[in-house]
């Protein structure tokens, strides 16, 4: 079947089988910057806007996406280089494999909470698994980068 | 999961027809489907079916079966009547793009052994409203099921309660050993507890012992909690041995009581 | 949850020393493939492969121990678009190993691409490959195995001399001898003494005995193996694969294809983390041989589930450590006795063994007598292999409980007592000489130790008060605190060797090739400030482009704590031979002898200012105007190091312990490090911080489960749960100033060392909580409870 979904402001008209879901659809479509990390809605890897939501797009059936707004990192690219200079300046990038969902789930973030305490900091991004950071950089990073746009 | 057809309906007659006629599998969240390896003939998703809503009337609160856990984790109004039970029992589950995803109703119709919010309706007295208009205590259809193919539209609250939610998990991201949450339901008090690892039952004779005081004594609590783990079955899994779970119910049912009665 | 963020703020800008002395060195400079990797631009090999790649499936053995009796493809082939299905057949019948270490591998060569036995849940059976992903996961699932299944071992303590034999196959060999036994079991032994243990414990009058026992634990790299394979113009294979070792991978591939070297070329594109899981050949020859047989490009990428079930893990562990010290506290003899589980094939399983002794053992370098031995045995499970740490983390696991046991029973502050064994500046351990990996070692002396300031600044930082290790903050509640300190290495002396090439280019910019192996640590952006600052130019000026085996020069690769010593000491040596030739140049042009021209801020100059070039003006004229003397100005250098300067490092932690549930809670994590000049202070910060992390994680929640009959049940990351944001309250790191005369701008390691700690740590700081010492990792609540209620009941009897 195909699908008509709204990508980073363009319309896209994608083939798709009705079991499969949304991560693997975009790939396929060149959307590469949506990563598989883990099979099981665990890591945070995959994150997608949908509707400017954040859902984790492997646990999303495609075809439920029909008619959608979706927004991966490249389509919110100028805000997510400001991000980045933040998470570089720490070091915080890391491998980079999480970051693409990471940043965006961030910038989301940034949207939802006025003047988030840390906590509050890492509840909102606790789906987004890193193995190489331990978190630290990342908050250190957050923290500067929240402050510096909301000034 | 393979999924053979599709189908979104517009409407709940639409829906019940494929499900009871058409031998439809319903689609909530869509979560973890990835992770089943079954293959169905035609999958039926309610996400056009307007079931997703929190709405106050005078005596009860309405909750649609595709309202997200976010939504439940973020609503005033079910903060406003309920406390931080909501946002403490499924804040913990991964993250908000999971938690953006997955239903209520998906969550009771599968009566998952490791749910928290199975446990929280439960000790909320919530009623489970199939279509058409089939209302069932949520807490004996976590424990009979249902009787054939079904859809659920809805989950009946009460208007209010003093409640509150306790679990024991190895880390954060993981999956509860064990769960409980209690409520002052202004007449009477309820208990349940759940990821046993099997799902969520009341604690009938904990709520016995406690009675109709909204003031129980720390004799009355300690008595409670004790019986808690008495009149359960317990289970081991990978994360805990049942031994575990039955010796720390008590410890965190007593702690919720106290959290509630203050 | 620990909530204490307000209490403790996140560290911040390190004040180094070291800073004020360089232009680019121990700088924070970005990673210069940050910003490219948030926004998610194509750099993984998944994101890389070629959209008419087919798409490999491998079917995994069901059983821990079987035999084939019979593959049926048939109705996998008759499905439409599968390519190929594959089986032990279709192999070379040559053993090798997938262990990506030097040549010859201290690895016994015990395993085959593919077999006719299985030996763990989800060994290899057979590839499929198929034009889509559906396609080719539905006919691995067609491919009929009819399988004799054997009676497995499972458990690592009934290993050694049962009956069943888990390699009895006659062609499987050691390289060289690594006490290499397959018909008891043996994957690999070894023993040691010096002086006379028994005789120095005899005589000491406090003694103790500890045994720890550490669990397999995941590496969980974010990015999952991939790689995809293609045959170039020239018909060669080339492989783009997701690796920690290029050149490791070629070299066992081509034994494992019997394929000359130079018809392979292996290349690494970005990878999603490593540590250590990455070093190895899982996936590669699979990809090769679909490509090989079709010559069609061929892509994988494992599931979670496969990574899980069929990747490695850390070796699980016994570890027995016996101390004999007077009753100052004086030190006398250890002695040191490990089991060690490989798992179905004995990858690393020398080396990993023998580290838990070499990388721990001459912390103490003080005692009379030292003895390290025990055995690596196979067992039905998936394999073990490197992973940061590497039998550091276990061995020391060991050793720092049993120290802890001796402050107890002194009556000693534990930091105490090991301020007054532990090795210094200026000293040496004979275990440097006696132990190497897999080999003899190498005698050096310790040219940079700062583990006093380590310990001095981690007390600081944590509140260590030795009359207060533990207190109760609510009824039922204690916080406590423990510590321990740690070694490592940098790199494997006179075995890592890495190489750099650095050329001038038009526009006066450099491009540094190097054979090293970022895996996401950013050791490109490591390499580059290196560069930079010898040659004296910025890091916008060099280009890197690393781990390529056709465009770089050779390096080992990134294990072993080795790229920032040993390749970043090859990059010195580079930009150095390389300034030489271009002040040659520039000289022969001004027409002076070279040692009258300077380079300086971008320009060359005679001494006395006569004459003068620009770097950029001069790029064009060696390249396009000179005539006669127009060249490419290009060096390559290459680097061993005679020695592996260990890094040092001070663990502190609180914990919260809830007496009730048994739960704990890292409030606090403090590591103090002593590694040398940080290149990178931040990166380096950053290793320290993820290793911490993972130590942690190690200690108190990731266990490698399995059923009865030797089935994972802990397969995805819904059961195998890793540390999340939101499970430690702060973990708080510093690096102390250190200059290691050895090193690269005075550096040694930093990637591996801050995962060592936080086991014993956390584990002496449960025993000041209540008094107990947990001995089966991980901590989880069950276990602490269990051992509350035990030793309650065993004191009221």
């Amino acid at each position: 079947m195909t699908i008509t979904i709204y990508i980073n402001g363009k319309r896209e008209i994608l083939e798709c089988q009705p079991g499969d879901m949304l991560t693997e659809v975009l790939r396929k479509a060149g959307y590469v910057e949506v990563k598989k990390g883990c099979d099981t809605a665990s890591c945070g890897a995959c994150t997608v806007l949908i509707e400017d939501k954040p859902v984790l797009s492997c646990s999303y059936l495609a075809v439920r996406a029909d008619g959608k707004r979706i927004t991966t990192i490249q389509g919110v690219a100028e805000e997510a280089k400001k991000f980045a200079q933040f998470l570089t300046a720490e070091g915080a990038d890391q491998c980079g494999f999480c970051a693409p969902g990471f940043a965006l789930t961030v910038l989301s973030m940034k949207k939802e909470l006025r003047n988030p305490s840390e906590a509050e900091i890492r509840h909102y991004l606790s789906g987004n698994l890193c193995r190489c950071s331990g978190y630290e950089g990342q908050i250190r990073a957050i923290k500067k980068y929240l402050e510096a746009v909301h000034d | 999961m393979e999924i053979r057809e599709y189908a979104r309906p517009k409407s709940m007659d639409e829906a019940m027809h494929l499900i009871h006629e058409e031998h439809g599998t319903a689609i909530g969240g869509s979560a973890w489907l990835r992770t089943n390896t079954k293959t169905v003939m035609l999958g039926v998703d309610l996400s056009d079916l307007g079931l997703e809503y929190i709405r106050e009337f005078q005596d009860h609160i309405e909750i649609g079966a595709m309202t997200t856990y976010r939504e439940l984790e973020t609503s005033l109004l079910l903060a406003s009547r309920f406390g931080k039970i909501f946002s403490t029992a499924v804040g913990h589950i991964v993250g908000i793009q999971l938690r953006s995803i997955i239903t209520v109703g998906g969550t009771v119709a599968g009566r998952y052994g490791f749910s928290d919010l199975n446990t929280t309706l439960c000790a909320l007295g919530a009623r489970v409203v199939f279509y058409p208009n089939i209302e069932e205590d949520l807490a004996s259809f976590i424990e009979k099921g249902y009787a054939g193919p079904f859809l659920i539209e809805k989950i009946i609250l009460p208007s209010s309660a003093r409640a509150a939610y306790q679990q024991m998990r190895i880390s954060e991201n993981d999956f509860p050993i064990i769960n409980t949450a209690v409520a002052w339901m202004g007449t009477e008090w309820r208990v349940a507890a759940g990821s046993r690892p099997a799902a969520a039952r009341l604690c009938r004779n904990a709520m016995k012992i406690l009675a109709d005081s909204a003031n129980p004594s720390n004799e009355q609590i300690e008595a409670a909690a004790q019986e808690s783990s008495k009149e359960l079955q317990f289970g081991s899994d990978i994360r805990a041995s049942a031994t575990y779970r039955q010796k720390i119910l008590p410890v965190l049912v007593r702690r919720a009581l106290l959290e509630v009665r203050g | 949850m620990i909530d204490n963020f307000d209490s403790i703020p996140p560290a911040d800008s390190k004040t180094l020393k070291a800073t004020q002395k360089f232009n680019v060195i121990a700088h924070d400079i970005a990673k210069i493939d940050g910003e490219g990797l948030v926004l998610g631009r194509p750099a993984f090999a998944d994101d890389l492969a070629p959209a008419n790649a087919l798409y490999v499936k491998l079917v995994r053995s069901p059983h821990a121990f079987a035999r084939i009796i019979s593959i049926d493809p048939s109705e996998a082939l008759a499905l439409p678009g599968v390519a190929c299905v594959l089986t032990w057949k279709d192999c070379p019948r040559v053993p090798i190993t997938r262990a990506g270490q030097g040549n010859p591998e201290p690895s016994p060569h015990d395993r085959f691409i593919l077999d006719e036995y299985v030996r763990y849940v989800g060994d290899e059976v057979a590839v499929v490959a198929a034009e889509d992903e559906a396609t080719a996961e539905k006919a691995a699932m067609l491919v009929k195995v009819q399988y004799e299944v054997l009676q497995p071992v499972l458990d690592f303590e009934k290993a050694l001399d049962n009956p069943i034999v888990i390699h009895p196959e006659p062609e499987i060999h050691e390289m060289f001898p690594i006490g290499f036994e397959p018909k008891r079991n043996i994957a690999a032994a070894y023993n040691m003494e010096i002086g006379n243990v028994e005789q120095e414990l005899a005589k000491s009058p406090v003694q103790v005995e500890t045994t720890v026992h550490t669990q397999a634990q995941q590496h969980v790299a974010l990015e999952p193996h991939t790689a995809f394979s293609y045959i170039d113009i020239h018909g060669r294979l080339v492989i783009v694969t997701s690796t920690q070792n290029p050149w490791h991978t070629r070299r066992l591939l081509a034994l494992a294809l019997q394929m000359p070297l130079r018809q392979i070329r292996i290349i690494k594109p970005r990878i999603g983390g490593g540590f250590g899981g990455k070093q190895h050949i899982h996936i590669e020859p699979y990809v090769a041989m679909v490509t090989l047989k079709t010559g069609k490009p061929a892509r994988l990428a494992l599931t979670r589930r496969e990574v899980f079930e069929a990747t490695f893990t850390r070796h699980e562990m016994r570890v027995k450590v016996r101390l004999g010290a007077n009753s100052d506290g004086k030190l006398n003899a250890i002695d040191m006795q490990v089991l060690s589980n490989t798992g179905a094939y004995g990858e690393h399983a020398l080396t990993v063994f023998m580290v838990a002794g070499s990388k721990t053992l001459p912390l103490y370098n003080k005692v009379n007598a030292v003895r390290f031995g025990g055995h690596v045995v196979y067992t039905n499970k998936v394999s073990a292999g490197a992973f940061r740490g590497y039998g550091a983390i276990q061995g020391l696991t060991g050793l720092e409980s049993a120290m802890d046991e001796l402050a107890h029973k002194i009556g000693i502050d534990p930091v105490e007592l090991r301020r007054k064994n532990m090795i210094h500046e200026g000293e040496t351990s004979d275990v440097f000489r006696i132990m190497g990996e897999g080999t003899e070692g190498v005698a050096m002396t310790i040219e940079s130790c700062k583990l006093e300031e380590c310990i001095a600044r981690g007390k600081e930082l944590i509140g260590w008060n030795p009359d207060r290790l533990v207190w109760e903050v609510a009824p039922g509640k204690v916080r406590a605190m423990g510590m321990a300190i740690a070694m490592q290495g940098s790199g494997l002396p006179l075995i890592d060797m890495g190489s750099a090439r650095i050329e001038f280019q038009d526009g006066g910019f450099f491009k540094l090739h190097v054979g090293a192996t970022d895996l996401g640590t950013g050791s490109d952006t490591i390499l580059a400030q290196i560069a930079a600052e010898e040659l004296g130019v910025d890091v916008e000026s060099i280009v890197v482009y690393s781990s390529d085996t056709d465009n770089t020069p050779f390096d080992v690769g990134a294990y072993a704590s080795s790229t920032t010593y040993v390749s970043g000491s090859a990059v010195v040596k580079a930009a150095r031979s390389l300034k030489k030739k271009l002040i040659e140049a520039v000289a022969q042009k001004f027409g002076v002898d070279p040692a009258f021209v300077i380079f300086d801020n971008k320009t060359f100059k005679t001494l006395n200012g006569s004459k003068s070039l620009s770097l950029y003006d001069f790029s064009f004229d060696t390249l396009y105007h000179d005539g006669e003397r127009m060249k490419t100005i290009e060096a390559t250098e290459s680097f061993t190091g005679a020695k592996s300067p260990p890094p040092y490092l001070a663990g502190f932690v609180e914990i919260e312990l809830d007496k009730e549930t048994g739960k704990v809670e890292v409030v606090h994590y403090v590591s103090v490090a002593d590694v040398g000049t940080p290149i990178n202070p931040n990166l380096a910060t950053i290793q320290i911080e993820g290793a911490a992390l993972q130590g942690i994680g190690l200690a108190l929640y990731e266990d490698v489960r399995y059923s009865e009959r030797g089935h994972m049940l802990s397969h995805n990351l819904m059961t195998y749960a890793i540390p999340s944001r939101e499970d430690v309250g702060r973990i708080t790191v510093e690096l102390v100033d250190s200059y290691e005369p050895s090193g690269p701008f005075g550096a040694k390691s930093a990637g591996e060392i801050g995962i060592d700690t936080p086991p014993a740590a956390i584990s002496n700081a449960i025993r000041n909580a209540i008094g107990i010492r947990l001995t089966d990792y991980p901590f989880t609540p069950e276990r602490v409870l269990m051992a509350i209620d035990k030793a309650k009941t065993e004191g009221a009897n």
